[in-house]
């Protein structure tokens, strides 16, 4: 493995997190504001608000997925 | 456990003059869900309450505001009052309690009224200790207008500008200068725009009172005084009344909710000009008992049936039947939805993979041991609710997390046993652990991220499979097998052959060889994969293509689970690395920066691990739920039912 290549390839997974991170964060924003809107009507949402929230955190696991994928996978 | 308690559909009807004796009877049994009667017809109606309703409600409702009064909570006591005797006692008690109560609350917001009065009148006093003048001097004039106030600029050059013919006290207070200026009232207009012109002035009033004030404030603090003693003593005369009377209110009150209750019933009920019929459901293990109740204290005069008709799912109220630990559970199955009559109930799966995965996510001894002791803190305060029940599951996920803790050999992030942390050899404190059955111990999670990666996918898999397994009973039971192998099968053969299919897959890819075409294994799973494909189509009609990538998705998600406990496990060894090696034992040496250095140390050590304690409660228990609501709930669960709600009431303060 070629320095430069791993180089890349740290590159890269830092990339697939923090793009997914801002994914996921312009996601949550739209839903938790939407939330606790709800919230604000009826205590009883906070739950469901609560979860619908860190719906789109999954995107940003992706994104770590892809990253130790790159890194340990293909690092070899 | 898995479904909901079994429930029995009952129809009572009797003569009106059997009503009482039966409503009674069933508010004790406290079993019996009514189903609300909605449809009139010509001779049925629907109830109107007995007839001690509205005066029950009155009762109450005056309880009430006392109470609210009285600032009386609910206490825990042995139930001391008979029924019977509140009875007779409840309208003198009441009406002399409510005599007692509001005219002495009325005092005292009489007395508060006055108090803050007379305050504001000290308030507007004090600034005029700064001039010479006694309080009437600034009120009383035919031709002589008086102007007092605040200013900061010098008053006499500008006066002198209008008149000459004036006479003004100069004094301060507060560092500010206070004047008061005495003018005839021929010049009022010219000095009225001279002060409205100027910015430093603001306008001060003299109260209306009589002699200096230094002596009137005296007065005046002597009556507030007096004033706060009697606002005193009517609160301990209050406190009084509801020491003596907390246990009366608190039995009355349970009293009259159970005789409001009752006298309320039938507005359930379905009556005709003499008769009526209750419908209702109740747990088919309970019917006997309920059947043998009613006989006994009705005589045997009113009419009781179990109707074996099959009933609309949606109508059958659903109790949630678990075993006393997984009991806590049902928390999260209510915040989601009530699952449906005949639905799978999955509080006991929860009760497994919930700690489970929260476990593996913190997976940390320190972390576990606070988090168990912090439930079991909230677990004795809280006895009963909600509260109990969250604290009953984390205490669960803080023993997992302290035995995940000890396989992964982490104690507030640092090591437990020796261990190489990226490439460097980190002593533990209790030594080397020997493998055990042939794992090398301890797993460090920054160090084998590869294979616990292939872990969490095993785990999402399975959970997965258990979901669509669950899924495919529930199809069963409600449209049968055809339609849940159309559902659920399909997806669960995509499943497997998928599995099969990358298992093979993967490894040829990131080595860049051939596809292994003559694999046995990759072709059963291929050709399982494109079978359930072909059948979700079959089933579910060509739209459904585009939620096969989900089941993808779903399976990835679940490496949140090793995720969340990377970051968790990372923060924890910057945090130790941090203030360890720059602050602590600089060059390997303890207290080598001196012992300011060394107490940063230790404050970066105490707030990192704070925070990511905090965040180590949060964040697993919040993705273990997602998994739980998001991947494995949506494959089986649909929910949608109604809660049973008995008919009755337990009787905490009161006796029959």
């Amino acid at each position: 493995m070629v320095v430069a290549d791993a180089g890349m390839i740290a590159i890269g997974a830092g990339i697939a997190v923090g793009l997914c991170g801002i994914g996921a964060a312009m996601g949550e924003q739209a839903i938790g504001a939407a939330a606790v809107g709800a919230m604000a009507e009826d205590e009883k949402f906070f739950g469901k608000g609560l979860l619908m929230t860190v719906i789109p955190e999954s995107i940003a696991i992706f994104g770590l997925v892809v990253a130790l994928i790159l890194l340990f996978v293909f690092n070899v | 456990m898995l479904e909901p308690t079994k429930m029995t559909r009952v129809v009572i009807a009797g003569t009106k003059d059997l009503m009482e004796p039966v409503i009674s009877t069933f508010h004790n049994l406290n079993m019996l869900h009514i189903t609300d009667y909605s449809e009139e017809s010509e001779t049925f109606k629907i109830g109107k309450p007995l007839k001690p309703a509205s005066k029950m409600s009155e009762y109450l409702l005056s309880l009430r505001a006392i109470t609210n009064q009285l600032g009386i909570k609910g206490i825990e006591s042995q139930p001391t009052s008979k029924s019977r005797e509140l009875q007779s006692r409840m309208d003198e008690k009441i009406s002399t309690l409510q005599k007692e109560v509001s005219s002495r609350f009325d005092e005292m917001r009489n007395i508060e009224f006055r108090i803050k009065e007379k305050e504001d009148i000290v308030s507007s006093i004090k600034p005029f200790f700064g001039l010479p003048l006694s309080l009437e001097s600034y009120s009383g004039y035919g031709s002589i207008k008086v102007y007092t106030g605040f200013i900061d600029t010098d008053l006499e050059l500008q006066l002198s500008k209008i008149t000459n013919n004036y006479e003004l006290f100069i004094g301060e207070h507060e560092k500010r200068k206070i004047f008061a200026l005495f003018i005839p009232i021929a010049f009022s207009d010219e000095v009225q725009k001279l002060l409205q012109d100027e910015r430093s002035y603001s306008e001060l009033k003299a109260p209306l009172l009589k002699g200096n004030p230094p002596v009137v404030l005296d007065e005046l603090s002597k009556e507030i005084s007096a004033l706060k003693q009697k606002y005193a003593q009517i609160k301990a005369e209050l406190e009084n009344i509801k020491k003596e009377y907390s246990e009366f209110i608190i039995a009355a009150d349970e009293y009259l909710s159970i005789e409001t209750q009752k006298a309320e019933a039938p507005l359930k009920f379905a009556t005709s000009p003499n008769a009526f019929i209750i419908d209702g459901w109740v747990p088919s293990l309970k019917y006997d008992e309920m059947e043998k109740e009613l006989q006994k204290n009705t005589g045997g005069l009113v009419y009781l049936a179990k109707i074996e008709e099959k009933a609309n799912e949606e109508d059958i109220p659903v109790e949630l039947e678990n075993p006393l630990m997984a009991k806590p559970f049902e928390l999260l199955i209510d915040t989601f939805a009530t699952p449906k009559y005949g639905e799978i109930d999955p509080a006991a799966v929860l009760f497994i993979t919930f700690p489970l995965f929260y476990g593996i996510m913190l997976g940390d001894v320190g972390y576990g041991i606070i988090v168990t002791a912090m439930a079991y803190f909230i677990k004795t305060k809280f006895k009963t609710g909600g509260l109990n029940s969250l604290a009953l599951i984390l205490f669960l996920s803080g023993i997992l997390s302290i035995i995940f803790g000890f396989i992964f050999g982490e104690f507030f992030g640092f090591p437990i046993f020796n261990v190489e942390v990226l490439g460097k050899m980190e002593p533990g404190f209790l030594g080397a652990l020997p493998p055990i059955a042939g794992i090398h111990m301890p797993i460090h999670r920054l160090g084998e991220v590869q294979s616990l990666l292939l872990l969490t996918f095993a785990i999402g898999i399975m959970h997965i499979m258990l979901g669509l397994i669950l899924g495919f009973r529930n199809h069963l039971i409600e449209h049968g097998l055809k339609h849940a192998i159309f559902a659920k099968g399909s997806w669960m053969m995509i499943l497997m052959g998928g599995v099969l299919a990358i298992a093979k897959l993967m490894p040829a890819v990131t080595s860049k060889l051939p596809v292994p075409t003559g694999d046995p294994v990759f072709i059963v799973g291929s050709v399982l994969a494109v079978a359930g494909i072909i059948l979700l189509i079959a089933g579910e009609g060509f739209i459904s293509i585009l939620e096969i990538p989900t089941i993808l998705s779903n399976v990835l998600s679940y490496s949140r689970i090793l995720a969340i406990g990377l970051s968790s496990a990372g923060i924890a060894l910057v945090v130790n690395r941090l203030s360890m090696d720059l602050f602590i034992k600089p060059h390997g040496e303890l207290m080598g920066g001196g012992i300011v250095l060394a107490l940063v140390g230790v404050v970066i050590l105490f707030i990192g691990h704070l925070i990511n304690l905090l965040l180590g409660i949060l964040g697993p228990g919040l993705h273990s739920l997602r998994l739980q609501y998001v991947e494995f709930f949506t494959k089986f669960y649909e929910g949608g039912g109604k809660k049973y709600i008995p008919f009755g009431y337990k009787r905490k303060y009161t006796e029959e």
